[in-house]
């Protein structure tokens, strides 16, 4: 359906995809971790640059160890991924090229964004180098506590999908 | 007896009696330390031996007797299925039941309210009805309680959960939210039984039923209040398919003003609660 938009936060467990989600929805923080069990689901409505609404339905699904063992399911259909990684845990960076090769390869027609949460808590340069040299994108490093970098993310998938039409 | 001769006799007594018990101390004694060191000495001679048949032994049943009581074990829940699938179930049954109850919450608790607040205005005009028509209130209530009614009214995107269509007289909650959960759980309870090609048909919450009708790029779900009998799904059935043979030609094209319409006209003769 023109105008409503699939998008799907990936990433391992912890990392922050459902406090992105809410600083997105609400600008809110919670210290608290409560981990996420199966999908929750919202919606928020953006305006494009060529002032047409987009209305990004939002699938948060609970963290995984990899990409390639999550329900194909809940994956299907999607527009937009933002693949969410922990600064300070280089386990849920260290496959992003095998994550990366995996969604590729299997969803090659969906946006996937990669970025970097938590950077309240870590510099992101060594971790920038350390990706440079594996030739890996990302799109950038955010705080869901701070909320640097959050709206930024969704809108830039916003606008990238929109854009797609 | 003079008092000497008394005396030799308790001397001869005690002291006969103090070697007959040193006698049999001695042999005790004796006996005790051959057995110990006999055993000793036979637990020295025969202790490796049977140390080695042990080790022999353990080394051997993986071999010899794991295949046996593999192949026992597999014969056993190969003709016990039933047992297992039963001892499995309710597991199985009540993570879902759980997974559906939560996912939904949200749904029904909106009902919820509907249902509450509608209640008093149809109490009062059921009360009504049974003053001037002299039909036993509790009567029009059970007829009321039992006709199943179209309530809402979704067609969705199967995978993406976009909602393409829905009819519906309430506006309290969102409605892409909703289609976006509904296929969740959909895919959830899917997955969940890996036999393959098994589609969710219908999803029973307290007073509600959701039916669920595939078609092939998108699936109707439809929110049914009331008692869900056998002939008000097939009806429903019916129903569905002929208005699919509409929508699904041109389902990719149309735009979610146009199949509102579409449903509009479809289920008005039918009694979709108006709020
Ligand atoms: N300091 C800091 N903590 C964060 C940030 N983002 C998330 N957290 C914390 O990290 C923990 C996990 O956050 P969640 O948002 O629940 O992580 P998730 O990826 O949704 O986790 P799962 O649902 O289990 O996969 C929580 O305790 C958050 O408070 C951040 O940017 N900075
Ligand atoms: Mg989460």
């Amino acid at each position: 359906m023109e105008g409503t938009k699939k998008i799907v936060l990936l990433g391992q467990f912890g990392v922050g995809k459902t406090s992105l989600l809410r600083r997105f929805m609400t600008n809110v923080f919670e210290v608290d971790y409560k981990t996420t069990l199966g999908v929750q689901i919202k919606k928020k409505e953006i305006t494009l640059p060529s002032g047409k609404k987009l209305s990004m339905i939002i699938w948060d699904l609970e963290g995984f160890s990899s990409v390639s063992n999550t329900r194909t399911s809940y994956l299907i259909g999607s527009d937009g991924f933002i693949y969410v990684f922990d600064l300070t845990r280089p386990v849920t960076y260290f496959n992003l090229r095998e994550e990366i090769d995996y969604i590729e390869k299997n969803y090659p027609n969906v946006c996937l964004k990669i970025i970097g949460n938590k950077n309240d808590l870590k510099d992101s340069s060594s971790i920038e180098e350390y990706l440079a040299n594996k030739n890996l994108k990302v799109h950038g490093f955010c705080s869901a506590k701070t909320g640097e970098g959050v709206e930024e993310i969704f809108r830039h998938i916003a606008f990238k999908i929109g854009s797609n039409e | 007896m003079v008092k000497e001769d008394k005396l030799q006799l308790l001397r001869d007594i005690l002291l006969i009696d103090d070697r007959e018990v040193a006698q049999a101390i001695n042999r005790r004694i004796e006996t005790i330390t051959d057995t110990i060191e006999r055993r000793e000495k036979l637990s020295e001679k025969v202790d490796p031996i049977i140390e080695e048949r042990l080790k022999l032994f353990v080394e051997e049943i993986p071999l010899s007797l794991g295949p046996v009581i593999t192949d026992t074990l597999k014969k056993q829940i190969a003709e016990s299925k039933d047992q297992v699938v039963e001892a499995l179930y309710p597991i199985m049954g009540k993570m879902i039941k759980r997974y559906i109850q939560s996912e939904i919450e949200l749904l029904s608790e909106n009902m919820n309210r509907k249902v509450n607040d509608t209640f008093s205005v149809v109490a009062v005009k059921r009360k009504f009805r049974a003053l001037f028509t002299g039909v036993k209130e509790s009567d029009l209530m059970l007829s009321e309680l039992d006709a199943p009614n179209v309530n809402e009214v979704f067609v969705i995107q199967k995978g993406s959960g976009i909602l393409l269509g829905n009819l519906s007289h309430t506006a309290t909650v969102d409605k892409d939210m909703i289609s976006g959960m509904l296929t969740a759980i959909k895919s959830f309870v899917e997955d969940a039984f890996e036999g393959g090609g098994q589609d969710l048909e219908a999803i029973n919450y307290e007073l509600y039923s959701i039916h669920i009708q595939n078609f092939h790029t998108y699936y109707i779900a439809v929110v049914i209040s009331g008692t869900y009998t056998k002939s008000f799904e097939n009806k429903l059935e019916n129903r569905l398919l002929k208005l699919s043979k509409s929508l699904s030609p041109r389902i990719s094209t149309l735009t979610k003003e146009a199949i509102d319409g579409v449903l509009i006209e479809f289920f008005k003769k039918w009694r979709v609660q108006k709020k």
